[in-house]
Parts: C-alpha cells; structure tokens; sequence
C-alpha cells in the first residue's frame, strides 16, 4: 500500500464532526433520557435508573404487544415484500413478457407515493357499505367475502400488512431486477445444455448470486418494519382499539401525553433491537463475502 | 494554462453562487411584504360550511394578510399540535378545544400571547372567557354557545312505529329494539373520530352530581376514584350491551361522524347523538328531509340519566407567542369579533343555534327554547374534572376496543382510571402525591 496516497485522517473531521454533533450526540443524549423523569410539566429532571424500562417490560404492559406487533409486522412484511419482489423481478426479466419497462414502472409506482395518501385511499377502498372493495365482492355475487377488512381484529393485521407489502414491492422489485441484470446469462445457458428446468436454475444459479442483493433487501425491509408509523397511523390510527399499536405509535402518544422519557424509553428499545439485527444481518453478510 | 484555467473557473462559478444566494434572498425580503398567517386546526374546530374560510377571505381583501389553513383529522389532532408545540413548528393561529384552565388541559398558557387586554374580550360571555383564561389572564378568542349534546330522533320512524321519547335505559332499550326488528339501524354510531362515542360517559355528569353535589370537586382533591361511581360503569356496560345487541348497526366501527347526516336524512338509522343545531346543518345538505320539522330531541337515557351535560367550553383560537406575526394575528381577531362578523358567522354556520357573544340574538326557536329551559342542567365531567379531557380520545380507543371484545367494560373503567392517576402523578399534582 502506498501511504502516500492515502488522504491524512482531518480531512475527514468535517464530516465526521457534523455527523458527531447532530447524529450521535441526540442519540446518545435520547438514551441517557431514558433513565429519567423527564416530562413536559416540570423542569426538573430527576434520575430513576431502570424504572422506564422496568414499566416496559414488566406485568402485562401493553407497550409488550406493541413490541410483538412490531416484530410480527416486521417479519411478515419482510417476508411478503421479498417473495412478491422477487417473483414479479423474475417474472418482469423473462423473454416473453411485452412492454416490461412500463409493467415496472406501474408497479414500483406506489412507492412514489406518500404513505399518509395511500392509507387515506385504502381507508376509504376498505370501508365495509361504501368501500370499493366490498362492492366488488358484492357485485359480482361473493357477498361472504365482502369483510369488515380494517376491524375485524382477525382481519386487521393481514390488511395492513398486505397494503404495506402493496406499497413497497415495487422498490423492492426494481433492487432484485438490478441483481438480477448483473447476472452473467453464460451460467444460465450452462445449465440448459445440462437439461436444468426453471427451478434447478433459481435454486442453483439465480438465489446463490442474488444473496447479497437479498440481504440488503431484508435490511432495508427490517429496518423499515421496525420502524414503522405512518401506514398504521394513516389506515387505523393503532385500532381497533388499540389492536394495531406498534412501538411508534406508542412512541408518539408518550410524547403528545407529555411523557418524554417514556417516549426516549420505547425509542431506545427499538434503537437496540435494530442495532442488534442489522449486526447479525451484516454480519452474515460480510461471512458470505469472505466465503465468496 | 490548465491550472490558470481551473483557477478561472472556480472563481467565476464562486462568484456566481453569490450573486445567485443574493438575489435569493432579496426576492425572499420581498415575498415578505405579504404576510400569510398559518391557522392550524381539527376539523370539527371549523364549521363544515366553510364561514371561518369566508372570513378569512374577507380579511385578505381588506388587509391583504392571508390566512392559510392547515386542517388536520379530529382523532390526531390533540397530540399533533401537542407534539407541534413543543418542537416549536406550531402554526401562527391555532385552534384547539377549551378549557384551558385545568391542571390537565393542553396548557396553551405556555405557548400562547396574552390577550387579556384586547376589547372584545369584555363582550364575550362569562363562562366562555373562563374557558380561554388561565392563571388569571386570557388568551384566546371563541364563538360557540354552549354545548348540549341530545339524541335526535326521527320524529316519522318513532311514529310510524307507534315509540314514545325513552325517559330510562329499559325503555330506550325497547325502542331500540322496535326500531331493529323494523330493518332501520336504531342508533347511527361512528366511531373512526375517536371522540363521538365518548359522549355518553360524560356528558351524564348530572347522574354523579345526584349521587354527591361535591363530586367534582372530591374527584379533583382525589378524595374519590371513577370507580367509586357506579353510574359511570354501568354506561359504559349498558354501551356494550347495545352494541352487542346490534343497535349500531354493522359499521359502526368504520362510520365516520362527518356521515350521519345522510344515515339519518334517508332513514338509514333512527337516532344520533348530535346538539340542536345540527338539524340545521342536516337541512342544508338534505333540503327534503325537513330536519327542523322532522328531527325531536331527547336527553341521552344513559345510566337512566334526565339531566342534560352543558358544557360551556368549545373550541377557541390563540395565537403562537413564536409567531413572527402576532400583531397581524390580533388583527384577525379583531375582524372576527366585528358585530357583523359574528352575525355572519351564526348565519353562515347552520349547525350553530347560539354564539357565547350576548350582543347576537340566538337561533333557537321558540319550541327548542321551551324544551331547554324545562330540562335539568349540569355542567359536563370534561370540563370540571381534571385528566378526563386529556383522555377524551383514548377512551374512545378503549371503547372501541371494548365493541371488538379485547377488552371488558371492567378493562375499559380501570383503564381510564390508571391514565388519570398516571397523568396526575406525571404532573405532580399535590392531590395525588402528597
């Protein structure tokens, strides 16, 4: 290695103070709120050690079915979003699909969206009488499928989650298609001359290479379940109830009640369950490089 | 010559962003000349008809300052502007539920400018200045009378069925149930605003004055829990019950309040909790249906209840004390209260039966004044009891919680009572922690 080449280290403290100041300084001054007090209706801050997290996680909290429907959402959504991505990137890459570029850009096109907007409509497209969904149902004569989709405690979780993985297949879709792309056509025509079908040739040639592109999908894909707001506060406000709450929804309401510190508590939480997953992730993601 | 070249470049290209960043903020200096006041409010903080927007318009023609609104749905609204507050990103104008006064209120004190030494703060009523005042000074500006939610019933329905007004639970219950067995959805309930469904546990106030006329006080010295009063549970079980029984109807959980108006203009559903003026607002939109004509009133025949809940406070607008623009915003206030703009404001708000400013005569007829002034009165929970405001819409997630069976009516009392004690205990309230 030439050291010469190399930029001296300060040319990089610029950055690196910005980043120190406005990115992990909160960070750490949130988890350090944690162990207090703190609230809106007085001044003082008063240390309490483990007291938040205590109240977290003991007895029958409801913050500990915000944290399971976090993981559960986080889970299934990642699970739906990469099996549809993956098969509609597999299906838009094939020969004899017509005008692909269009098809893609239809269905990446609800990303564009803002999740505040797509609750609001699929509200309204899920209303049990006026909602275009039911109508449909009852239209064309499968009345007993017409379903109170967003309050029917059985049926919530599955709606949300599918307009969730409505919403974000498309982007999802567009990654694999780019790793997908990279994949040099030779193997493929290898395997044909050894008389491999359409799933010999996903099993041995198309998942082993597209890995590193299915990591960084379940990255993103976990990092965005876990973190989740918007599309529960815009198709149902945490309910029936509070059946859909999730920990940013829980996050939020500790704020406006005034709760600061419990609001830090539950974002700590999530801070720590992320830090621990993405670990794991980029981990097994660096030991397939090493592998590779 | 290359390196000279570069040099040329940069400089030029620095030069340029500049000039450009100048001229950016000159045009910025001059877009300010016309001032645009943000008003930030939930949607039933603004009448349907769109008279406050009328207003504004007029006031933009007359000063040439225009007023933005900003209007969010009524089930976030309490914590948005919470959150909005204390980040500093509130708007100039803000208009949130009243009073303001008790320990658990949103504590517009904080962020709001005084104006207690605005004229027109003399010509409110009494009661409606108490509900914008705290710490002795007041800061805000509000138009609504007082508010007395009835059910409004389809006087052809209660007929064609031969149904007299219910005076208790059993006979409300019984109509209920004639009106079901006819096909029509007996009670129009909506609960996707979080507020609406909440009414009946404490607009009954008058059921826990009869059981102590100090209740209101004890509860706020904590000398008394909420489960120490039984009418309280038994509405809530009683609100089950009818739920279970179907007398909301199907949807109900999905039914957003802003509909009743066409469920009960075309005899969809029999009855629905709503003040007296909103018959006008039914007329406007329904002309056939007749909804002054067609349209009585009774007292919510909760927990056997006959006293009707006043509730002298209503939503009211303060102005930012971070504003860039509190005088502009006075100036808006001051349009608002101009004797004309008040008449214009009742005309032009057909839900609107009376305003809180005596120097407007009401728009109650003669009949409707007649049945008010035989009823009993009490004033409402909310704005006597500490930390039951505060609460308003995550009881209404309870209940709603309570219809699709998670929890019981017994969860749902606990759960309001831990809140409280929690919120009072988060504020050090001295009743509760010494």
């Amino acid at each position: 290695m030439n050291k010469k080449k190399l930029y001296p280290w300060y040319f990089a403290s610029g950055a690196a103070i910005l980043f120190f100041l406005l990115c992990f300084l909160p960070g750490i001054l949130g988890i350090a709120y944690s162990f207090t007090d703190w609230n809106n209706f007085t001044d003082e801050i008063n240390f309490v050690g483990l007291k938040n997290y205590k109240e977290v996680f003991q007895g029958n909290s409801e913050y500990v079915s915000y944290i399971l429907n976090t993981v559960m959402f986080t889970i299934v959504t990642t699970v739906m979003k990469t099996i549809v991505g993956l098969a509609l990137a597999l299906l838009l890459t094939q020969k004899f699909i017509k005008m692909k570029n269009f098809q893609r850009m239809v269905i990446f096109s609800p990303q564009v969206m803002s999740y505040l907007v797509v609750g609001l409509v699929f509200k309204s497209m899920l209303h049990p009488t006026t909602g275009f969904l039911n109508n449909f149902f009852r239209d064309i004569g499968l009345d007993a499928l017409a379903k109170n989709w967003l309050t029917d405690l059985g049926l919530v979780w599955p709606t949300v989650m599918t307009v969730d993985t409505w919403k974000g297949m498309g982007y999802i879709m567009v990654v694999v298609i780019a790793g997908l792309m990279s994949i040099s056509p030779e193997y493929y025509e290898a395997a044909s001359i050894d008389g491999a079908n359409f799933f010999q040739k996903l099993r041995s040639i198309t998942l082993p290479l597209l890995k590193p592109v299915l990591v960084n999908v379940t990255v993103l894909n976990v990092t965005y379940g876990l973190r989740v707001f918007d599309m529960i506060y815009s198709l149902t406000n945490g309910g029936p109830g509070n059946a859909t709450g999730v920990i940013n929804t829980a996050v939020y309401k500790e704020f406006s009640k005034g709760d600061l510190a419990m609001g830090t508590t539950l974002s700590s939480v999530l801070f720590f369950v992320l830090l621990a997953l993405l670990y794991f992730i980029i981990r097994s993601m660096e030991n397939k490089e090493v592998g590779a | 010559m290359k390196r000279s070249m570069k040099k040329i470049i940069s400089t030029s290209l620095t030069a340029a962003m500049i000039m450009s960043l100048s001229v950016g903020m000159a045009t910025t200096a001059k877009a300010d000349d016309k001032v645009t006041l943000t008003f930030g409010s939930h949607q039933s903080g603004l009448p349907n008809s769109g008279i406050v927007q009328d207003l504004a318009k007029e006031f933009e023609e007359e000063t040439g300052i225009k007023i933005d609104f900003q209007i969010s749905p009524d089930a976030q609204w309490r914590d948005l502007i919470k959150v909005k507050m204390d980040s500093g990103e509130a708007p100039d104008i803000i208009c949130v539920d009243t009073p303001i006064g008790l320990a658990s209120s949103i504590h517009m004190d904080q962020y709001c400018v005084d104006l207690s030494d605005q004229e027109w703060l003399s010509r409110m009523e009494e009661s409606a200045v108490s509900a914008v005042s705290a710490g002795g000074k007041s800061y805000g500006i509000t138009f609504p009378g007082a508010k007395m939610y009835f059910y409004l019933y389809n006087k052809q329905i209660f007929e064609d069925l031969s149904l007299e007004v219910p005076t208790n639970y059993e006979e409300f219950k019984t109509v209920c149930q004639t009106i079901l067995d006819s096909g029509v959805t007996p009670i129009y309930e909506a609960t996707t605003n979080g507020w609406h469904q909440v009414l009946p546990l404490f607009e009954t106030g008058g059921l826990w004055l009869a059981q102590d006329a100090e209740m209101y006080d004890k509860l706020n010295a904590n000398e008394i829990g909420l489960d120490e009063i039984p009418s309280l549970k038994t509405i809530i079980e009683q609100l089950n019950e009818c739920a279970e029984l179907g007398y909301y109807g199907d949807d109900y959980l999905s039914n957003a309040v802003e509909n009743a108006k066409e469920a009960v203009a075309t005899g969809k559903c029999a009855m629905f909790i709503a003040e007296l003026g909103w018959r006008g607002e039914v007329d406007a939109d329904y002309p056939d249906f007749n909804a002054a004509e067609n349209l009585g009133a009774f007292v919510m025949p909760w927990g056997d209840n006959q006293v009707i809940g006043v509730n002298p406070a209503s939503n009211a607008y303060f102005i930012n004390k971070d504003s860039k623009y509190v005088d502009e915003a006075k100036q808006f206030f001051d349009f608002l209260a101009r004797p004309e703009n008040l008449q214009k404001r009742l005309d032009g708000q057909p839900e609107l039966s009376a305003l809180c400013w005596p120097e407007i005569t009401s728009k109650y007829s003669e009949e409707d004044q007649a049945f008010i002034d035989s009823l009993e009165k009490a004033n409402v929970v909310q704005t006597s009891v500490n930390y039951i405001d505060s609460q308003w819409m995550d009881v209404g997630k309870d209940l709603e919680a309570m219809y699709t069976g998670a929890y019981t009516p017994d969860d749902v009392l606990q759960t309001i009572i831990d809140r409280r004690n929690e919120q009072a205990e988060l504020q050090r309230d001295p009743s509760w922690t010494e």
